[in-house]
């Protein structure tokens, strides 16, 4: 069963007010809606290649073979909300964008993403106590032939790579399915993404803390 | 993994070396790593144990070249001994001399049954994602020519993955080529291939690889991280090594960007995959020697060298992406620089915690 979940505005932890982002509850699931957020196109279609870019060789994925702009999708058992069709692109380049959650308390935070090149970073997550906790967040590359190198589960998988002016065969490409720990018994406000323009997040959601567990 | 046996000369005109040659890829190596990995394989060698062997930080001012094995050497000239000091590997750079066949030097190799390694343009191999479309200086190993066909064979681990015979025209384009530089191939183009090649000079005696080996090799990496000149570069040599010469990498990277100086950026990218990688192979060497014997501080460090690779993604990627725009991008560049100087000294920390334990 799905609830639309009205979005509340949570205190600042840096005075400004911030972004709110839509959410969707499915299950004890809070898809997160990213596509305020999305600055950076990394899916095109065959017949438009140059305008996406998942890396610095302008690389993109095959739009073909991949679900529509904000279409949800389930990867182990966690449900995910593309970001929508838009001008502005179809993910998150992490540059420290602050995604503000509705109020309450989740053992994890499930990310589709995928990065040019693996790499580790933090996320700085806010409680409404006034509390931060650095976490880390591990992704792994979308290029061929990287494995799950921090243990993500293949969440999308094409069997092509999109180059600037050619699709290529036998390059495959993929997203990962990554999660980060709550581990704070607090009720979660918000999330600071990375500073860190290799990872690329192309869905967020929330699992919320079983009842029996709070 | 795929197997071939090679068979030995069918024509007058036509060698192959013999044995399995055998794919060996990492996610966070290059051509470089995995054409000599390529080369071990076939003399029965591990290529983690050899090239994750040594660590150490080393910039060459002035001498980064826009091309994906672009690396630092510690022995000038010889790749081989610079990727791995602790085993009996040399290499040595080729250019046909004037006089001679194109070939020759390749043909003479195989005739010996020992491998080359060829620089190319990935412009001109029709295996290559980049084939017709991209410039981009690339290494291959090279197995065997066979004039009477007018091929020759070559075997790339690195994506999509390649092995077998190429005609012998394309890979000449490719190995002569210009690799001209162009506004979207400016990675890894704009430094001519040259028809350059590398001889590979294996020895006999490799040593085994056991806890009294990895204690020497942490014990150097301690010595290098804390050495400020290089031993055994010559006293001519400038490289910048050890910490204080990561410092002074990244602090001119840093003043570069705030002075708007992209090229020194765009830089950090072709440069930054050869410590990335080695961090890579060191890291996971490591740890798998540690979780096979039971040693958890020995794995533990090789994850801290392995957040090492982690953090060069960060450096090299901003830097890559900022490069047209250096001044906008000074507090990434600042927040990585410190993630990136954090993590190799949080590495060496627990490399002298392993060291001791073994």
């Amino acid at each position: 069963m799905r609830v639309e979940v009205p979005v509340e505005h949570q205190a600042n932890p840096n005075g400004a007010r911030p972004v709110a982002q839509p959410v969707t509850m499915v299950h004890g699931f809070a898809m997160v809606d990213l596509s305020s957020l999305a600055d950076n196109r990394a899916i095109s279609s065959a017949a438009a290649l140059g305008t996406g870019a998942m890396n610095v060789w302008g690389n993109s994925l095959p739009a073909e073979d991949l679900p529509g702009p904000g279409t949800t999708l389930s990867r182990e058992l966690v449900p995910f909300q593309l970001v929508a069709a838009s001008a502005a692109g179809d993910n998150v380049r992490c540059s420290g964008q602050y995604v503000s959650v509705p109020c309450g308390r989740y053992d994890w935070v499930h990310l589709l993403a995928a990065a040019e090149r693996r790499t580790e970073d933090t996320v700085a997550m806010h409680f409404v106590s006034g509390a931060v906790d650095f976490e880390a967040l591990r992704v792994s590359d979308f290029w061929t032939g990287a494995p799950a190198w921090f243990g993500e589960a293949q969440a999308l998988h094409t069997p092509f790579m999109h180059y600037r002016r050619h699709v290529q065969p036998q390059m495959p490409a993929q997203l990962w399915s990554q999660r980060v720990a709550v581990t704070r018994r607090d009720d979660l406000i918000g999330l600071r993404l990375p500073h860190n323009v290799a990872i690329h997040v192309f869905a967020l959601t929330l699992q919320t803390v079983h009842e029996e567990h709070r | 993994m795929s197997t071939i046996a090679q068979g030995n000369h069918f024509t007058q005109r036509a060698w192959v070396v013999r044995g399995q040659l055998l794919f060996w890829y990492r996610d966070l190596i290059s051509c470089l790593q995995s054409t000599f990995a390529t080369v071990l394989r076939h003399a029965g060698q591990d290529p983690l144990e050899v090239l994750g062997a040594h660590w150490e930080f080393r910039f060459t001012p002035g001498k980064v070249h826009a091309e994906e094995f672009d690396y630092p050497c510690r022995f000038s000239g010889d790749l081989g001994r610079s990727l791995a000091p602790y085993h009996p590997v040399s290499s040595r750079w080729h250019r046909p001399a004037e006089a001679e066949a194109p070939l020759a030097g390749l043909i003479a190799a195989a005739q010996r049954q020992q491998l080359t390694i060829a620089a190319v343009d990935n412009f001109h191999l029709p295996f290559r994602p980049a084939f017709h479309d991209v410039h981009a200086a690339h290494l291959v190993v090279v197995y065997g020519v066979d004039e009477h066909r007018g091929l020759i064979y070559v075997c790339d681990s690195m994506p999509p993955q390649f092995r077998g015979p190429i005609p012998i025209a394309d890979f000449l384009n490719a190995w002569g080529s210009t690799n001209q530089r162009t506004e979207q191939d400016e990675v890894f183009s704009g430094t001519g291939i040259d028809r350059r090649w590398l001889s590979v000079e294996l020895g006999e005696a490799f040593p085994e690889f056991d806890a009294a080996f990895l204690r020497r090799a942490l014990a150097a990496d301690r010595q290098l991280w804390g050495m400020r000149a290089p031993q055994h570069g010559g006293p001519e040599c400038d490289d910048w090594t050890g910490a204080p010469g990561l410092w002074q990498f990244l602090d001119t990277l840093l003043e570069c960007s705030r002075g708007g100086d992209g090229a020194v950026l765009a830089q950090a990218y072709p440069f930054g995959w050869g410590p990335q990688a080695q961090a890579s192979l060191h890291g996971e060497l490591l740890r798998r020697w540690g979780s096979q014997h039971r040693a958890p501080v020995v794995a533990e460090a090789g994850a801290r060298v392995e957040a090492v690779a982690h953090a060069w993604t960060g450096l090299r990627m901003t830097a890559a992406h900022g490069r047209h725009t250096p001044t906008a991008v000074v507090a990434d560049l600042e927040r990585h620089a410190r993630i990136l100087r954090n993590c190799y000294e949080a590495a060496v920390e627990t490399l002298y915690e392993a060291e001791v334990t073994l």
